[in-house]
């Protein structure tokens, strides 16, 4: 008999129906609602702008609802649809056919990654679209101060949701790395919010620990550095402009960053759930 | 690709070697020993009945021998291939105890998909997909979503992922667990007509007079070891004793008949009403015979 090679294809059905799977679970309508409504809302709430100008707001306002209720579902739909093959033991029947280990779990960060890429570009063609009537309202309000034509980059926007796909997908790299050994689903979801801080915030303390002179500080921020991404490095420039583009091969270079951290993770969930008995 | 183990040319379809399976439990991690050197030969083409009370490794063993925990000692291997490599699984078809499917699909997609995950092609999937569904008597709820089955037809579909990849063995836990008597009996002629098609068939059930019926060979287990085996006639014949099934005898009839078996040295030990059974009147009253397989 022939042996059984890795199957991208089995890997695909695996991800074709975590992805079906989640897109029914009202976790996914939840997050995406309160998103949407957020992006939607952010013109309303143009009173909190702290000096920063209205459109510019808008896109904080959109990328923090991508940001905030993208890593909750992320973490919350990774750790939820892992263990529900568990607990339900549809896993049994499907690791009971010739169908590597790698196959299941890749296949499930796929799902994981197709489902944020759907959240992400959704809630950015809404952005978009919400900061495009806006601008043109702005436009006819004040044609003087859009003398040069449209102020934003939408391809900045577009490059921004890009960019915030890339730290979804690594987090649920690492939400699929904790469950992979876990018992519980809650623990690999606080987990995964602990990784969503650390990636987060790591940049602030390393430099906290550079500047008040601690060893030992500076010690763990690089051990913690080695071992986690930096999300700071996947966020654009402050600003909307098309001058601040990055250029193509830093975006190669970000992409590839991401994704390196995302596939590491991935592995490394793979070795783990080898040795588990389902 | 994993590297191909040699397979010797006539395997038993199953066999464990020395098996044991331990378990940490609690914080110290103490082993509770599920299996304990356990060796099994199950022969290609024949129904094995496992049993055992709850908690005797049956389940454990199904595991190992699926590749779904990794023994503690001593090797498992299916038609001579070690289970724990992924084609050994291409030879087998599953189906666990109370089995749970993903519920948006439909009975025919879920086929489909399990039997896509075989490595089916388009034209063999859609083909293989129908007969199953058939063979299990499906076809008229295949395109409803599992979700809204019963146990029985969960039971049932459960059995066409099974079979959908037309494996030379099937392992079945507990297949008519929740079922009704004529869905039970309705899988029992289907486990009947696998064997006749040349399937290998490992069963656990806790129907004893199921497995009685059904199983050609049977292992007994019992905390994790074999404590017997062999075929049900060498397990629970051997009384020396025969029942015989006669007209209604009167008491003087029955006298008569106590003194002609003494003459000959031997004795009536026994006499009870012979009746068609509930199982039967059940059958019957219900609409279905025995072998009609409509309803699980």
């Amino acid at each position: 008999m022939k042996g059984a090679p890795f199957s991208f294809l089995r890997l695909g059905l695996v991800a074709q129906n975590t992805l079906r799977e989640a897109v029914r679970q009202r976790l996914l309508h939840l997050f995406l609602g309160l998103a949407l409504a957020l992006v939607l809302g952010a013109r309303s709430l143009r009173d909190f702008n702290f000096g920063a100008p209205e459109l510019k707001f808008i896109a904080d306002c959109g990328f923090g609802a991508m940001t905030l209720f993208g890593s909750a579902l992320t973490i919350a739909a990774t750790a939820q649809l892992f263990f529900s093959e568990i607990e339900n033991r549809t896993a049994l029947t499907l690791l009971a056919k010739p169908v590597w280990r790698a196959e299941f779990l890749l296949g499930k960060l796929v799902g994981v990654a197709l489902l944020t890429a759907l959240f992400c570009a959704l809630l950015t063609g809404l952005l978009a679209a919400v900061l495009w009537v806006r601008e043109g309202e702005l436009m006819a309000l004040d044609p003087e101060g859009f003398r040069g034509g449209r102020a934003v980059s939408y391809a900045m926007v577009a490059l921004g949701g890009w960019l915030q796909w890339l730290r979804l997908v690594v987090l649920a790299a690492f939400t699929l790395l904790v469950a992979s050994f876990a018992r519980t689903q809650v623990f690999a979801v606080v987990c995964g919010f602990g990784v969503l801080v650390i990636c987060h915030l790591q940049h602030l303390a390393q430099e906290a620990y550079t500047r008040a002179g601690s060893a030992v500080g500076v010690a763990l921020g690089g051990l913690f550095g080695g071992m986690f991404p930096n999300f700071q490095v996947l966020s654009l420039a402050d600003s909307l402009a098309a001058a601040d583009l990055p250029a193509p091969g830093t975006m190669v270079r970000l992409t590839a960053y991401g994704l390196g951290w995302a596939l590491a993770a991935g592995l490394l969930a793979v070795l783990s759930f080898r040795r588990r008995e389902i | 690709m994993e590297a191909a183990a040699p397979v010797p040319a006539v395997a038993p379809a199953l066999e464990t070697r020395g098996l044991v399976k331990d378990f940490p439990v609690g914080l110290r991690e103490v082993k509770l020993r599920a299996v304990d050197h356990l060796d099994l030969s199950v022969p290609a083409g024949v129904i094995y009945g496992l049993l055992g009370p709850n908690g005797s490794g049956k389940s454990t063993t199904i595991k190992a021998l699926l590749g779904l925990v990794a023994p503690s000692a001593g090797e498992c291997r299916i038609f001579g291939r070690p289970s724990g490599e992924v084609a050994a699984r291409r030879d087998v078809g599953y189906l666990p105890e109370a089995p749970y499917f993903y519920r948006h699909l439909t009975g025919r997609e879920l086929v489909g998909f399990y039997g896509r995950m075989c490595g089916l092609g388009r034209r063999e999937l859609a083909e293989r997909v129908e007969t199953v569904v058939a063979q299990v008597g499906m076809t008229g709820a295949a395109d409803r979503a599992v979700e809204t089955y019963s146990k029985g037809m969960l039971q049932r579909i459960g059995l066409a992922q099974a079979l959908v990849h037309d494996p030379r063995l099937l392992i079945l836990d507990e297949p008519t667990a929740g079922v009704d008597p004529v869905g039970s009996a309705a899988m029992a002629d289907l486990i009947r007509g696998l064997r006749d098609a040349g399937k290998t068939v490992l069963l656990t059930s806790h129907l004893l007079g199921q497995m009685e019926a059904l199983c050609d060979r049977v292992a007994i287990l019992d905390r994790g070891r074999l404590v017997a085996e062999g075929t049900v006639a060498e397990l629970a014949g051997g009384t020396g004793r025969q029942q015989l099934e006669v007209d209604r005898l009167d008491e003087a009839q029955m006298t008569e008949l106590r003194a002609w078996l003494a003459v000959r040295g031997r004795g009536l030990h026994g006499v009870a009403a012979a009746g068609r059974g509930l199982d039967a009147v059940f059958l019957e009253r219900v609409g279905r015979v025995k072998g009609e397989g409509k309803e699980l």
